[in-house]
């Protein structure tokens, strides 16, 4: 979705349509500044005179220089300085000719004082389709785009997508991993942001052990943080959105391998032909092969499934002819474990259970010509679900669903009296049906106390199968009021077919170039999340939780590779589902979460800088009457400052994060039941107390060398490097007379080995 | 699940408080009612096993005890004396609470020994003793009362009960040593030289529908004989 299709033959970007009418080039210099040399027109100028900026790139998204851009029927040129800009003035609607020897000639049509970039293909590859990656604007106020070269060089995330997910300004830190989903945003809860790869949602995003993701850096291209603002093309979230773009194989065939203390991979990639590409990757943990060596033989515990996790990805990207092009992908993993807290594996009473796993299969078909284009899709996703906790409890689900999904694409140059209008209409059908055996304690929401655990609590039970339909219709229009200004809006529609529940969601951005270097950013929209979380799904009455999000943003790019922006943002929420007095659920609760978020990122020769900051303040009622307290994950302060320097063989770099603790919720005392042998809780406020701030260093070095034809890189990857051993939350003895503090590791060392044939 | 996942991981980083099983700890142990099940008319008196830290193991009764639910019942409490009510009023209350008629009627009540608190359910209507400890070894051997264990440093010794883990509540309690599987009808206790030396055992065995037993026995580390 967020990957721009350029065909060779159309140098000309979506918006970049208009009437040709004259241009008037400037001389080139070095640093591009708009001067006036008219020449004789064969034409009279009709449009306006504007001064106009552009960028010309190659396929890579590399600036080229020298490059000669001039107007149609023109002699005159300027050239491109380094970072392949070029300024010149010229009337709205001119036609600009842009030529480098050696790439394809360019084409750029005026339609405002700020072109967008003009790419330039090899001579050789002019009728291939080539994905311009990276290079997308940012979908939403507070949105980032980051890709696996950059992710890999952060320092402190062993190249993990869920620890370099921490970096982004608005996303809850904390040293392990939080939820299903492992990304909390703005503050709310877990289940309220979605993952997705290739557009598809994935059930789960980090193995139990050693929380790696399930998906390994290698195997993506680019990850797109969208903390709220969304369009109409996402759904399902309450929040935010973190789209993983899964890699297409490179032309040149290479295999490669790595290997840490946690697990080892293998990826092969490359052609066949000019019109088919591939990638296939396998991982395995291997922490599984060491933990039996590393537990005190004196602990009470014993693995007769020794935690583990295979993780597949694979891709195949063909180029069906010029106007279509097939993909093939699928992300899998498996995830098992099971232990004895006793030596005693006769003792049930005394046993843990897990097997997680899924498999994602997505075939798509991307359609482009002329005004047109289509993006077809079908997924289908198994998942397995299975957690045995001693004798009594239990959950085991099984769930197939398959998600047809189709968006079609026009663009004008006019229409309705705007100008450069994209329509955009959209469907999906996710049809599930899910196979749930489960008997379970009353389940614990945000918000609720922990309780002595009853081994014996079977208070939830169902076994029985149940369909989870779900419809969603979108459809959009942008343009431009002005050629500085430009308007999204849009519905989106979500039927949910268990509960019969329509959802409507408007929303809208306004996009303002205030300067060439300068955009502001407004966004307003409604969103809904589905009540299929946890056990949400055996309550028939439950309606989606809502939220209205209001983004207002900044966007500074006073040079390539230097962004900074800035975005303030209020969410209001409401149908929160929450536990009734009688233990049912329910959607009585609201909530609202306010903040600010910062960020800086800096790429230049050796360098790459990322600087962020949020604030966030997020509260809520669960019942009518009741006080309002805090989120469980409210997180009002959050810093990441990290730099990353390449030179030659080697790249260092380091990371700073400081931030918030999160709230907890004290106990006060406690009451011995004699019958179950346990004490009840009694506890304060409802998170009342914090725990304490958190800071690190994390440092990273990378040494890369050639063993044969083997591409080498080595890395050492050390979280937390000055000890500083913090509390990430509490916990209290069996009768809560005393408390205690779980604390993060004081040092994280992490070994990796990399080789690319 | 994660987050269950995460209570295993918290239960296996307790070293900043005090185990379950560790009886040098203010704690109400158990509380019994004798017999647990009373018909109408009949009576059952309340005690309780008190652990205090550096102070041992005790029975004791109640300092105070309350009717907490159903307060229509509340007089069938004096002192630490239930009594049952007679079939009709039982009958009434089973209305009252939706029960069937050949249910016995939960009387749950609140107990207290200095600041310690407690929940106890006593049943009326039917009748039913405390579960009996059964065949209780030590060693390999059936400790008789006034015994007084023995654990050689460093080695570990078994102990087990009849019962069912899957049906019973069972908990071996130590304040000498260091307690395993303290939850299961088979456990052992180990004596490091940094432990505790000497000390009690408790054992407490409940059934799931209000009844308890306990026993205490005094426990003595000693030396491992030098080969």
């Amino acid at each position: 979705m967020r990957t721009y299709l350029v065909a060779a033959t159309l140098l000309v970007s979506a918006d970049a349509l208009a009437q040709p009418v004259e241009v008037t080039p400037v001389p080139a210099t070095d640093q591009p500044a708009p001067a006036v040399a008219p020449t004789a027109a064969p034409t009279p100028p009709s449009g306006e005179l504007l001064e106009v900026a552009g960028r010309v790139i190659d396929k890579f998204g590399q600036p080229i220089r020298n490059a000669k851009v001039g107007m149609e029927g023109f002699d005159a040129q300027v050239k491109t300085d380094r970072g392949g800009r070029f300024v010149l003035e010229a009337r709205v609607g001119a036609t600009l000719i842009i030529e480098k020897d050696g790439l394809e000639v360019g084409l750029a049509l005026v339609n405002g004082p700020v072109l967008d970039d003009t790419v330039l293909l090899d001579l050789d590859t002019v009728g291939e389709q080539i994905e311009v990656q990276g290079e997308a604007p940012i979908a939403a106020p507070g949105a980032a785009i980051v890709d696996r070269k950059e992710l890999q060089r952060i320092p402190g995330t062993g190249g993990d997508i869920v620890k370099a997910l921490t970096i982004m300004p608005g996303v809850v830190n904390l040293q392990i991993p939080l939820g299903y989903s492992g990304v909390v945003i703005r503050g709310s809860s877990p289940q309220d942001s979605k993952i997705l790869v290739d557009d598809f949602e994935i059930p789960v995003l980090f193995h139990n052990i050693g929380f790696r993701a399930v998906l390994p850096a290698e195997s993506i291209a680019s990850l797109e943080y969208i903390p709220g603002g969304f369009d109409v093309s996402f759904g399902r979230a309450s929040s935010g959105i973190v789209e993983l773009t899964t890699r297409a194989g490179d032309e040149k065939a290479s295999e490669q391998a790595e290997i840490s203390v946690i697990d080892g991979g293998l990826l092969v990639q490359g052609s066949i032909g000019k019109k088919t590409r591939y990638m296939f990757g396998f991982r395995r943990s291997l922490i599984d092969l060491i933990l039996p060596q590393i537990i005190p033989a004196s602990l009470d515990l014993s693995l007769t499934t020794v935690p583990s996790y295979y993780d597949e990805q694979f891709r195949i990207d063909h180029v069906l002819n010029d106007r279509w092009k097939l993909t093939l992908s699928s992300v899998g993993t498996i995830d098992t474990f099971e232990l004895y807290a006793t030596k005693d594996t006769e003792a049930k009473s005394k046993r843990f259970f897990n097997r997680t796993a899924f498999a994602r299969v997505t075939g798509a078909a991307k359609y482009h010509e002329g005004p047109w284009s289509a993006n077809l899709a079908l997924s289908g996703l198994v998942s397995q679900f299975v957690f045995e906790f001693g004798e009594y409890q239990k959950i085991h689900i099984t769930q197939p669903t398959i998600t047809p999904r189709a968006e079609l694409i026009h663009t004008d140059k006019e229409a309705l009296g705007l100008k450069n209008v994209e329509w955009r209409l959209g469907g999906d059908s996710q049809i599930g049906r899910s196979y749930i055996d489960l008997a379970l304690p009353r389940e614990r929401r945000e918000g609720d106390t922990q309780q002595a655990r009853d081994p014996r609590d079977i208070t939830r039970t169902f076994s029985g199968k149940i369909w989870l339909p779900d419809f969603a219709q979108w459809a959009s229009i942008a343009a431009n009021l002005d050629p500085k200004i430009r308007f999204t809006g849009g519905m989106r529609l979500d039927e949910i077919g268990r509960t019969g529940e329509v959802a409507i969601q408007p929303r809208g951005k306004l996009e303002v170039k205030l300067t060439p270097t300068l955009t502001a950013r407004l966004s307003e929209g409604a969103y809904r999340r589905p009540p299929e979380f946890q056990s949400e799904v055996l309550t028939s009455n439950l309606n989606s939780e809502r939220s209205t999000q209001s983004i207002i943003g900044l966007g500074y790019e006073p040079r390539e590779g230097t962004r900074v922006q800035g975005s303030l943002y209020y969410t209001d929420r409401s149908n929160l589902i929450t536990t009734n007095a009688d233990g049912s659920i329910g959607n009585n609760g609201r909530g609202k979460t306010y903040g600010a978020e910062m960020l800086a990122t800096y790429r230049s020769g050796p360098w790459f800088g990322w600087l962020s900051y949020s604030y966030s303040h997020s509260t809520r009622v669960d019942q009518p009457g009741e006080a309002e307290r805090l989120f469980s994950y409210d997180q009002p302060h959050s810093l990441n400052a990290a730099a990353s320097w390449q030179k030659g063989r080697w790249q260092l770099g380091g990371r700073f994060q400081v931030y918030s603790g999160l709230p907890y919720t004290p106990a006060k005392s406690a009451v011995f039941d004699n019958d179950r042998n346990l004490y009840i809780p009694i506890y304060d406020a409802t998170n009342s107390a914090r725990a304490p701030i958190h800071h690190q260093l994390d440092l990273r070095v990378d040494y890369s060398w050639h063993s044969g034809p083997v591409a080498m890189t080595a890395f050492l990857d050390v979280q937390n490097v000055y000890l500083n051993e913090s509390v990430v939350t509490y916990f209290y003895s069996y009768d809560y007379s005393q408390k205690a503090a779980f604390k993060s590791l004081p040092i994280i060392p992490s070994i990796g080995l990399r080789g690319v044939l | 699940m994660k987050l269950a996942l995460l209570a295993v991981l918290l239960a296996a980083c307790t070293g900043d408080v005090d185990p379950k099983w560790q009886l040098d700890h203010d704690r109400i142990v158990a509380v019994r009612a004798t017999p647990p099940h009373i018909p109408s008319g009949a009576t059952s008196q309340l005690d309780l096993l008190l652990a205090m830290k550096g102070a041992g193991t005790s029975s004791a009764v109640p300092d105070r005890a309350i009717v907490v639910s159903p307060m229509l019942l509340a007089d069938a409490l004096t002192g630490n004396t239930v009594t049952a009510p007679s079939q009709d009023r039982l009958a009434e209350v089973r209305t009252e609470l939706g029960l069937a008629a050949t249910d016995p009627v939960p009387l749950q009540l609140g107990i207290a020994s200095g600041t310690l608190t407690a929940v106890k359910t006593v049943y009326l209507g039917d009748s039913a003793d405390n579960p009996a400890l059964v065949n209780v070894t030590f060693d390999g051997t059936q400790p008789a009362d006034g015994d007084i264990l023995t654990v050689p440093a460093g080695t570990d010794v078994h102990m087990s009960v009849d019962a069912s883990d899957a049906t019973m509540i069972i908990n071996w309690l130590s304040s000498c040593g260091t307690m395993h599987d303290f939850d299961l009808h088979n456990a052992y206790i180990h004596v490091q030289p940094g432990d505790p030396q000497s000390g009690e055992l408790v054992l407490t065995v409940r059934d799931l529908v209000g009844g308890v037993s306990w026993e205490i026995w005094p426990i003595a580390a000693t030396p491992t004989p030098t080969p």
